[in-house]
C-alpha cells in the first residue's frame, strides 16, 4: 500500500527543475512539489501513474519512471498531441500540476527471491525504470535480473546512461538490440525476442515485465508462453484514455476492469480475461 | 405518518424554501413536458406532472460544472487555483422512485468506491428528498422490473402519496419527522397506511396495460449478459441501429461518464470543465497516436448494456444500474432503449439454452 500523501481532485503546483532530452520527441522533466512538506511526504510506487495538468492546456496521464527509494522525481514524456506538445514547450522553472500517484503498481516484495526478466519496446522502458532501478537497489535479494531493450534505431534507444549502467552492473544482464542499425552500430539487430536465445532465459522461478508497443507486446507473450512462462508470471501495464485517474470518468473501462484503479499493472492472464481487445 | 390536505401539500415546499433552494417537476408552457428544475416561486410545481423528460441527475452532477478556476504567469510566478465546489442546500420535492433509485446508484458509484468524488460530494451534501409515489405508472415505465417502484422505500426524508382528499406523508429520517412536527400536520392512521399500500398494489397491476412501451425482465437477462452468452448477432444489430448520439447517456438517471477539459477565460486563466460525456461516441477511447480499442460501434453499444446489466458492473451500484424509468427507449432514434435490448437478448436463443 501507499502510504505518502495522495492528491485526488485539484492538483498541486511542482516546478521544472532540468530537462533533458532523451530520444526525438522525448524529454525528461526533473521537478518537485512546490509544497515542500507534501513533496516529502509524496509516496510512489513502480507502476503507478499521475495525472499531470499543463497550465492552460489540459492534464494527461503519466507513468513515475523513478525508483521509490532515493531516486530524483522526474517523468518521461513523449510529444504526441496538444497537451503533451505543451510541456515540451516548458523551460525549466516553468510550473506544471500533479495529482496521485494513482493506480496499483508493480509487484515488489511478492517477487523477491525470484529471477526477473524485463523487456522493454522503445518508450515502454518508461514504465518500467521505476522498478529496474528499484530491483538494483536491491539486487542481493533477486536471483538472476536480466534487461532486454530493443529500439527501432540506436538513436531511439531509451535512458542511454541508464543503460549504460545496468550493463556494468553486477549481477545485471542487460541486452539491447535495434530493428535496423545505423552506420557505426556494432550491437545486436532484430526484434528484442530474438535477444532471448543468446540470454538464456530462465523460466523456472521467474517473472517477466513486458511493456511495449501492441505489435511488440503480442510477439514478446508468444515467445515467453512457448518457453513455459507462466501467464501469471507476464506482467504488464496497460494504457486507456484516462480523464479522472480515480475510477469515475469511466474513460479507461476495458471490458470489467478499469486501468485507473484496478490497473495499470496486469498479469497476462488477467488481460486475457478482461474480454476486449488491450 | 402524518396527512396533510392535498390542496395544502406545497406547503411543505414552502417551508423547505426558507432553508434549501427547491427543485421539483415543472411543466414547461411551450413544450408541455416534464422538467426537474430549480423554482424560485413553489407554486409552478407540478406534483400530477408526468415523469420529467429528463431526471433530476443535472442537479448533482451538471452536464458542465466548472470543478477548477486558474490563473498562471507563466515561468516561477505562482498558480492561483480556485476550486469551485457548491455546497448550496437544496430540496428536492416530488422525485420518482426510479429517480431516487438513479441518485442512489450515482451515490453509491461517486461516494461509496475507492475514492470519494469531492465535486459530486458538495453538491449532493445538504440534501432533502421528497419522493411522491406514482399511484398511476406512465406510457414508458417498467420500474416493476428493476425493483426501484413505483413506491420510493427508502432514501428520502419525506415520502408522499396521494390517497384521495389527503396526500399521506411518511418520514424517513429524523429530518423529515422534525418538519412534519413542525408544520403540525395531523397525524395519519393505520387506514391511511392500508390504503396507499391499495394503491401501490393496484399500481403494478397498471403497468399491463399503460406501460405498454416497455417491459424489462432485466433480471432475466443478467446472468446471460454476466456470463457472455448473449449472443454476437444481438450487439451486432444493436450497433447498426445505434446512431451515436449519446441521448440515452443524457437521459439515464445512472449514466454518468465525464470528460474532463481546460477552456481558456483569459491570456493565462482557464476553468476546468467537467462535462457529461457518453461510451457510444466514437472518440470516448480513443488514445493518443490514432489507437482506439473500442473502435466498432457494437463495441460501444455493447458496453452501455455490460454497464447496466452484468453482475460485475452492478456491484458498483449495489443492483442493477438500469432503474426502469423507460427514458432511454423514450429518445432512441434507433429504437434500441433497454427494454429493447432486453427483449432481443431474451428473444435470441442462446446456445447454453439449446442443451
Ligand atoms: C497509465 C498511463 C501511463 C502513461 N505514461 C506515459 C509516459 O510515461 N510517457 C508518455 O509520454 N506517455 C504516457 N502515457 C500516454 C499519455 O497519457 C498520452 O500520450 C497523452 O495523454 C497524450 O495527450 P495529448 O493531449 O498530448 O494528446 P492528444 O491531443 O489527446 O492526442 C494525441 C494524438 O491522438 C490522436 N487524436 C487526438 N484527437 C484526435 C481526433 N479528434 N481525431 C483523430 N485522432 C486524434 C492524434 O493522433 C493525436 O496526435 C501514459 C498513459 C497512461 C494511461
Ligand atoms: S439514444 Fe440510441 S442511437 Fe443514440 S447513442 Fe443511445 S443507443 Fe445510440
Ligand atoms: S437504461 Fe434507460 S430505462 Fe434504464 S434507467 Fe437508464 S434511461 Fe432509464
Ligand atoms: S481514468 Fe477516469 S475512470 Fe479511469
Amino acid at each position: 500500500m501507499n502510504n505518502g500523501t495522495k492528491i485526488v481532485t485539484i492538483p498541486e503546483t511542482a516546478t521544472i527543475e532540468d530537462i533533458k532530452d532523451e530520444i526525438r520527441d522525448v524529454k525528461t522533466f526533473y521537478m518537485s512539489l512546490d509544497n515542500k512538506e507534501l513533496d516529502k511526504n509524496f509516496k510512489i510506487k513502480s507502476g503507478q501513474f499521475i495525472m499531470c495538468t499543463i497550465f492552460g492546456a489540459g492534464e494527461f496521464a503519466v507513468s513515475l519512471p523513478p525508483s521509490p527509494e532515493n531516486d530524483r522525481f522526474h517523468l518521461t514524456v513523449r510529444k504526441v498531441g496538444s497537451v503533451t506538445d505543451a510541456l515540451h514547450e516548458l523551460k525549466a522553472g516553468d510550473k506544471v500540476g500533479i495529482r496521485g500517484p494513482f493506480g496499483n503498481g508493480f509487484p515488489f516484495e511478492e517477487i523477491k527471491g525470484k529471477n526477473i526478466i524485463y523487456v522493454a519496446g522503445g518508450i515502454g522502458l518508461i514504465p518500467l525504470r521505476s522498478s529496474i532501478v528499484h530491483v538494483l537497489q536491491h539486487k542481493k535479494e533477486f536471483g538472476r535480473v536480466l534487461v532486454l531493450h530493443g529500439a527501432r534505431t540506436p538513436d531511439d534507444l531509451m535512458y542511454k546512461e541508464n543503460l549504460k549502467e545496468w550493463q556494468s552492473f553486477p549481477g545485471f544482464e542487460t541486452y539491447i538490440t535495434v530493428d535496423v542499425g545505423t552506420p557505426g552500430w556494432t550491437g545486436e539487430v532484430g526484434f528484442v525476442h530474438t535477444l532471448f536465445d543468446k540470454a538464456n532465459l530462465p523460466v523456472e522461478n521467474t517473472v517477466a515485465f513486458v511493456c511495449g508497443p501492441p505489435v511488440m507486446f503480442n510477439t514478446v507473450i508468444g515467445e515467453l508462453l512457448k518457453r513455459g512462462l507462466r501467464d501469471d508470471c507476464i506482467i504488464s501495464t496497460l494504457e486507456r484514455h484516462m480523464k479522472c485517474g480515480v475510477g469515475k470518468c469511466q474513460h479507461c473501462a476495458i471490458g470489467r476492469t478499469l486501468v485507473c484503479t484496478d490497473g495499470p499493472v496486469y498479469t497476462y492472464r488477467q488481460i486475457k480475461t478482461l474480454g476486449e481487445q488491450i | 405518518m402524518y396527512l396533510i390536505k392535498k390542496n395544502d401539500i406545497l406547503q411543505i415546499a414552502k417551508a423547505l424554501s426558507t432553508e434549501y433552494q427547491v427543485y421539483g417537476p415543472v411543466i414547461e408552457p411551450g413544450s408541455g413536458q416534464t422538467f426537474f428544475e430549480k423554482v424560485e416561486d413553489v407554486s409552478e410545481i407540478n406534483l400530477s406532472a408526468p415523469i420529467p423528460a429528463a431526471p433530476p441527475k443535472h442537479i448533482v452532477f451538471p452536464q458542465a460544472d466548472r470543478i477548477l478556476s486558474y490563473r498562471y504567469a507563466g515561468g516561477n510566478a505562482p498558480v492561483e487555483m480556485k476550486p469551485d465546489f457548491k455546497e448550496t442546500p437544496k430540496a428536492l420535492f416530488g422525485l420518482r422512485s426510479c429517480d431516487l433509485t438513479g441518485l442512489q446508484c450515482l451515490d453509491r458509484f461517486f461516494l461509496g468506491q475507492e475514492f470519494v468524488d469531492e465535486v459530486y460530494r458538495s453538491l449532493r451534501k445538504k440534501m432533502f428528498i421528497v419522493t411522491n409515489t406514482c399511484v398511476v405508472p406512465f406510457k414508458y415505465c417498467f420500474c416493476v422490473c428493476t425493483d426501484s417502484g413505483p413506491a420510493a422505500e427508502e432514501g428520502y426524508d419525506l415520502n408522499l402519496t396521494d390517497i384521495g382528499d389527503n396526500f399521506l406523508i411518511e418520514a424517513g429520517s429524523a429530518k423529515g419527522k422534525a418538519l412534519c412536527e413542525k408544520l403540525q400536520l395531523a397525524k395519519a392512521a393505520d387506514k391511511d397506511l392500508a390504503e396507499k399500500n391499495r394503491l401501490v398494489d393496484k399500481s403494478i397491476t397498471l403497468f399491463e396495460s399503460f406501460s405498454t412501451e416497455s417491459k424489462a425482465w432485466v433480471s432475466r437477462v443478467m446472468n446471460r449478459i454476466t456470463t457472455g452468452f448473449a449472443k454476437e448477432e444481438v450487439w451486432e444489430y444493436v450497433g447498426d441501429q445505434c446512431f451515436e448520439c449519446g441521448a440515452c447517456s443524457f437521459v439515464c438517471p445512472s449514466c454518468s461518464c465525464f470528460n474532463v477539459v481546460d477552456t481558456a477565460t483569459g491570456d493565462c486563466s482557464c476553468d476546468r470543465l467537467r462535462t457529461w460525456d457518453s461510451c457510444s461516441y466514437e472518440g470516448y477511447s480513443r488514445m493518443a497516436g490514432g489507437h482506439n480499442p473500442r473502435k466498432p460501434v457494437e463495441d460501444r453499444r455493447n458496453k452501455r448494456f455490460f454497464c447496466k446489466l452484468s453482475y460485475s458492473q452492478s456491484k458498483k451500484y449495489l443492483r442493477p444500474g438500469c432503474v426502469g424509468c423507460g427514458r432511454c427507449d423514450w429518445v432512441c432514434p434507433g429504437d434500441i432503449g433497454m427494454p429493447n435490448v432486453v427483449k432481443y437478448i431474451r428473444r435470441e436463443t442462446t446456445s447454453r439454452d439449446q442443451l
